[in-house]
C-alpha cells in the first residue's frame, strides 16, 4: 500500500476510514468516562441514604 | 474487568469500520456509486440491532407484567428509546444510500414503509407514557403495548416487507441468510457488524438503566 | 366454559342495549362515515371505471372506515370509566369475557357500518364489483381486525388523557400492515386483477391480534 500508488477513490475511501474511527473513539470514550461517573455515584449513594 | 471487555468492543467496532469501508468488496451490481454501497455494513446492522432493542422492550415488559418491578419497565423505556436511535439510523443510511443509487429519498418500497411504521409505534409508545399521569398505570399499560409489540414488530421487520408488494425493486434483505451467492467477506463483515453493534446496544442499555435506578433512588421518577 | 360464554354474550348484550337507547356510537360512525363518502365522491366523481379508479378508491374505502372507527370506537371503554361501571364490571366479568364482548359489539358496529357505507359508496361513484363474495370478506376480515385492535388500544387509553388523539396514535402503526392488506384484496375484489397477498396474511394477522389481545387484556383492565 504505498501512497504513490493510491488511486483517488482510495484517498478518499481512507479519509472516510479515519473519520468513522475517530467518531467511534469519541463516542466509546464518551460511553466509558459515563460509566465511570455512575460507577462513582451508585458507591457514593448507600453511604449516604439509609432509604429502601 | 469492565474496562477491559469494553476496550475488546472499541477494537471489535474498530476492525469492522476497517473491514466494511476497507478489506471487505463493495456490494455488485450498484453502478451510482459501488464504493457507496459500503453504506450497507452500517445500514444492515443498524436494523438489526434496531429490532433486538425492540425485542428487548417487549420481554422487559412482560418481565414487568409478571412482576411489577420499576426496573424492569425503566430497562423496557431505555430499550424503546435505543430501539428508534438505531432505527432512525439504519431508515436515514438507508434515505441516503437510495438518494445516491436511485435518486430518491423515498421509494415506496416495502421494506422502507414497515421500518417507518415500526419506528411510529414505538414513537406511540413513548407518547402514551406522556399521556397517563399515575407512575403506576403509566408502567402497566406502556409495558402491555410493547408486549403487543412483540407480535407487531416482527411482523413489520420481517413479514410484512415479503408480503406486501414483491413488485417492487429489490432492496438487501436483513436477513443475510437468503443471500445464497453472498461474498463470504461481505458476509463476515455484516454478522460481525451486527454483533458487535448489538453489543454497543447492551452496553448503553445497562448504563442508561443504571442512571435510571439513580433517578429513582433519589426520587427523580422520570 | 358455558359461563364464559354467557359473560361475553351479557356485556356484548349490555353494550348494544345501551347503543340502541342513545345510538351515540352509530350515529357517530354513520354520519362520520356518511359525510367523508359524499365528500370524497364529490372531489372524486364517478371515477369507477377509470384506470386508476380501482386502486384510489379502494384504499379510500378503507380510510373512510379507519377514520370513523376512530371516531365512534374509543368510547368502548370510556362510557365505564365515565358512569363507573367499571368496578361493577371487574367483578363480574372474567377479563377475557369482557374482553370478546367488547370485541364482539364493537365488530357488530363496524359490520354495520360496512354494510350502510359501502353499496352506498360503490354507487356514488360507481365502481363496478368483480367478486362480490371475495369483497364482503374482505370487508369482514378487515373489521375483526380493525375491532380487535381498537378494543385492546381502547382499554389502554381509557385511562389515560387526551383518548381521541391517544387513540389514532397508538392504533395506526398496528393497522397500517392491515389495512395495506384489506386495500389490495379489495381493489382485487372489485377489479378483478390479482394483489400480490392473499387472505391467509389476512387472517393470519387478525388471528395474533386475537390472540396478543386476550392474552394482554387481563394486564390492561386490572390494576
Amino acid at each position: 500500500m504505498d501512497p504513490s500508488t493510491l488511486d483517488g477513490g482510495e484517498i478518499a475511501r481512507l479519509c472516510i476510514l479515519a473519520v468513522n474511527l475517530i467518531i467511534w473513539t469519541g463516542l466509546f470514550l464518551y460511553l466509558l468516562r459515563l460509566s465511570k461517573k455512575v460507577r462513582a455515584v451508585e458507591q457514593a449513594a448507600p453511604e449516604a441514604d439509609h432509604e429502601p | 474487568m469492565k474496562t477491559l471487555l469494553a476496550w475488546i468492543l472499541w477494537l471489535w467496532i474498530a476492525l469492522v469500520i476497517v473491514g466494511a469501508l476497507w478489506w471487505a468488496p463493495p456490494l455488485p451490481g450498484f453502478q451510482a456509486g459501488p464504493d457507496s454501497s459500503r453504506i450497507v455494513y452500517f445500514h444492515v446492522p443498524m436494523a438489526w440491532t434496531s429490532f433486538v432493542a425492540f425485542l428487548a422492550a417487549g420481554v422487559f415488559s412482560a418481565l414487568y407484567l409478571k412482576r411489577r418491578e420499576p426496573r424492569r419497565d425503566a430497562a423496557a423505556t431505555a430499550a424503546v428509546q435505543l430501539g428508534l436511535a438505531f432505527g432512525l439510523l439504519a431508515l436515514v443510511s438507508g434515505m441516503i444510500w437510495a438518494k445516491i443509487e436511485w435518486g430518491e429519498f423515498w421509494n415506496f418500497d416495502p421494506r422502507q414503509t414497515t421500518i417507518v411504521l415500526a419506528l411510529l409505534f414505538y414513537t406511540a409508545y413513548l407518547v402514551l407514557r406522556l399521556a397517563v399521569a399515575d407512575h403506576e398505570t403509566r408502567r402497566r399499560l406502556a409495558a402491555g403495548y410493547a408486549v403487543f409489540g412483540l407480535v407487531v414488530a416482527p411482523f413489520l421487520f420481517f413479514v410484512a416487507p415479503r408480503v406486501l408488494g414483491a413488485s417492487l425493486h429489490p432492496e438487501p434483505v436483513i436477513n443475510a441468510e437468503r443471500e445464497l451467492k453472498m461474498d463470504p467477506a461481505v458476509l463476515w463483515v455484516l454478522l460481525s457488524g451486527s454483533a458487535a453493534f448489538t453489543a454497543l446496544f447492551f452496553w448503553m442499555h445497562s448504563l442508561q438503566c443504571r442512571l435510571a435506578a439513580i433517578a429513582r433512588r433519589n426520587g427523580l421518577e422520570a | 366454559m358455558s359461563s364464559w360464554l354467557a359473560e361475553a354474550a351479557a356485556v356484548f348484550a349490555k353494550d348494544w342495549r345501551a347503543e340502541l337507547r342513545t345510538r351515540f356510537a352509530l350515529n357517530t360512525l354513520g354520519l362520520f362515515a356518511v359525510t367523508t363518502l359524499v365528500v370524497v365522491s364529490l372531489a372524486l366523481g364517478p371515477i369507477g371505471g377509470s384506470p386508476n379508479g380501482p386502486s384510489v378508491l379502494s384504499a379510500v374505502l378503507w380510510l373512510i372506515l379507519l377514520f370513523a372507527a376512530t371516531a365512534g370506537l374509543p368510547r368502548l371503554f370510556v362510557a365505564e370509566e365515565e358512569t363507573h361501571t367499571a368496578t361493577a364490571l371487574r367483578l363480574a366479568a372474567t377479563p377475557s369475557a369482557l374482553f370478546t364482548g367488547k370485541l364482539a359489539y364493537g365488530l357488530v358496529l363496524l359490520l354495520a357500518l360496512e354494510a350502510i357505507t359501502t353499496p352506498l359508496y360503490l354507487a356514488m361513484v360507481q365502481l363496478p364489483v368483480a367478486s362480490p363474495g371475495l369483497l364482503v370478506t374482505v370487508l369482514a376480515a378487515g373489521a375483526v381486525g380493525l375491532a380487535a385492535a381498537s378494543t385492546l388500544v381502547a382499554v389502554m387509553v381509557a385511562q389515560a388523557r387526551a383518548r381521541g388523539t391517544l387513540f389514532a396514535v397508538l392504533l395506526f402503526p398496528v393497522l397500517v400492515p392491515l389495512l395495506v392488506m384489506a386495500v389490495a384484496l379489495t381493489r382485487q375484489a372489485v377489479s378483478g386483477e390479482p394483489a400480490n397477498v392473499g387472505l391467509l396474511p389476512l387472517v393470519l394477522y387478525d388471528a395474533s391480534v386475537i390472540v396478543a389481545g386476550l392474552m394482554l387484556f387481563p394486564a390492561m383492565w386490572n390494576p
